[in-house]
């Protein structure tokens, strides 16, 4: 699969049409629904096209959930609503739900190695996903402290 | 300066506090939010400590008068809306200075919590046909085809409808999901009887999805940075409890099918 054609802006609409519903089911309401969508779509589609060029996958999670987490900060306070409104339904695209289930599915089938192998992908792929939330937090913490420092 | 007494000012500060954790805030955001609210009510000697099942708030006026209480949380469930309203009319309530008078403010802030905590969620049919499409668009996210998209909308709508009812059940996170988990399993599995030609296991993904902890995780990370470790260590066992529910759920009904079948 190619970066930027028909098939990864059909799975932008996916993850966009996905996280709507997501986020309305959580109970957000007004303009902010369409911008967290927004956001669920960007995660995934930024994902896509740097899987393509790095042949990495945490590297891609990493890089795609700061895109996000950026994003969301920028977002939220222009619509003042706190960070973490958006960045709960922005990163569930990522969230390795598939990784979980087939893993379990391969330890039911008695393939216990591949089990173990699938497991250590959800553990480090979710380990992945909290760094990187962590580090954007902490660097736009460290940013408004020396902007106020500065000024 | 006629000053709000220091009992009601501790009992909004409780109310505010409730409210965001019930509806799956952060406990910093809590801390922050009671300790901005205190301020603005003229008590600016306050300390809180808050964890994901409790809090504790104690202000004093300065002199001789000190008041603590401690507010146990029940019930806990995911509303973004209510979180971000709050932030809304306490960011008001910081930013306007214009009445000295902290009665107005008080009766302002009370008036705004009590429509913010009896505010009506989306009507059910709502939340059921986003349940629906979230699921059918994951699985379609996941490589599903049009006609696995149609199965997983209804295991999405199914599942949304049931779990309203489930969590009525006076149970624990853990088996919420498993039983959720379960269903989709056994909806999945019902449905492939008479539908040929589908893949289960994106349709079960596509449903897993609608249960992911995403909340906990974000919530854990973003608690053990600002230093909150009690919170943080919670809502991470938490999440990773809840994961297991739904992978026992899905794993404990794929083999009870197999075994039945």
């Amino acid at each position: 699969m190619r970066p930027f054609d028909f098939l990864t802006l059909m799975q932008f609409c996916w993850a966009f049409l996905a996280i709507l519903g997501f986020s309305l089911r959580s109970n957000l309401r007004g303009i902010r629904v369409l911008f967290t969508a927004l956001g669920g779509g960007l995660c995934w589609a930024s994902y896509l096209v740097i899987l393509y060029y790095t042949e990495s996958m945490l590297l891609s999670v990493f890089l795609a959930i700061s895109i996000a987490c950026i994003y969301s900060e920028i977002v939220a306070r222009l619509m003042h609503t706190p960070v973490s409104v958006f960045v709960i339904c922005v990163i569930i695209p990522l969230v390795p739900g598939r990784s979980l289930y087939y893993a379990m599915q391969a330890y039911i089938g008695g393939q216990s190695s591949l089990a173990s192998k699938l497991i250590f992908d959800v553990l480090m792929i979710s380990g992945t996903i909290s760094i990187a939330i962590a580090v954007v937090a902490s660097a736009v913490q460290l940013w408004i402290r020396l902007k106020a420092d500065i000024s | 300066m006629n000053k709000l007494s220091i009992q009601h000012c501790s009992k909004l500060a409780l109310k505010t506090g409730r409210i965001i954790l019930e509806s799956g805030g952060a406990t910093n955001r809590v801390e922050l939010m009671m300790k901005k609210i205190c301020i603005s009510l003229g008590y600016p000697d306050c300390e809180s400590f808050v964890t994901p099942t409790g809090i504790f708030l104690s202000l004093s006026d300065g002199e001789s008068e000190l008041s603590t209480s401690i507010k146990r949380i029940g019930q806990r469930r995911i509303d973004l809306g209510k979180i971000t309203e709050i932030s809304r009319v306490v960011n008001c309530l910081e930013t306007d200075s214009s009445p000295k008078n902290s009665h107005n403010k008080s009766e302002y802030l009370e008036s705004e919590l009590n429509r913010i905590d009896t505010q009506k969620p989306y009507p059910m049919w709502v939340n059921n046909v986003c349940g629906a499409a979230t699921s059918g668009f994951f699985c379609l996210l996941f490589g599903g085809s049009w006609s696995e998209f149609g199965v997983a909308l209804i295991v999405g709508f199914l599942v949304a409808t049931s779990l309203k009812y489930i969590s009525k059940l006076p149970i624990n996170g853990f088996l919420l999901n498993a039983l959720a988990a379960m269903l989709i399993v056994l909806i999945a599995k019902t449905i492939d009887i008479w539908v040929p030609f589908i893949r289960l296991d994106v349709i079960i993904i596509g449903g897993i999805m609608i249960l992911v902890p995403g909340l906990q995780i974000v919530n854990a990370i973003r608690d053990t940075m600002s230093g909150d470790l009690v919170a943080g260590t919670a809502r991470g066992v938490e999440a990773i409890i809840m994961t297991v529910g739904i992978v026992a759920g899905s794993g404990a009904m794929l083999k009870i099918w197999e075994l039945w079948s």
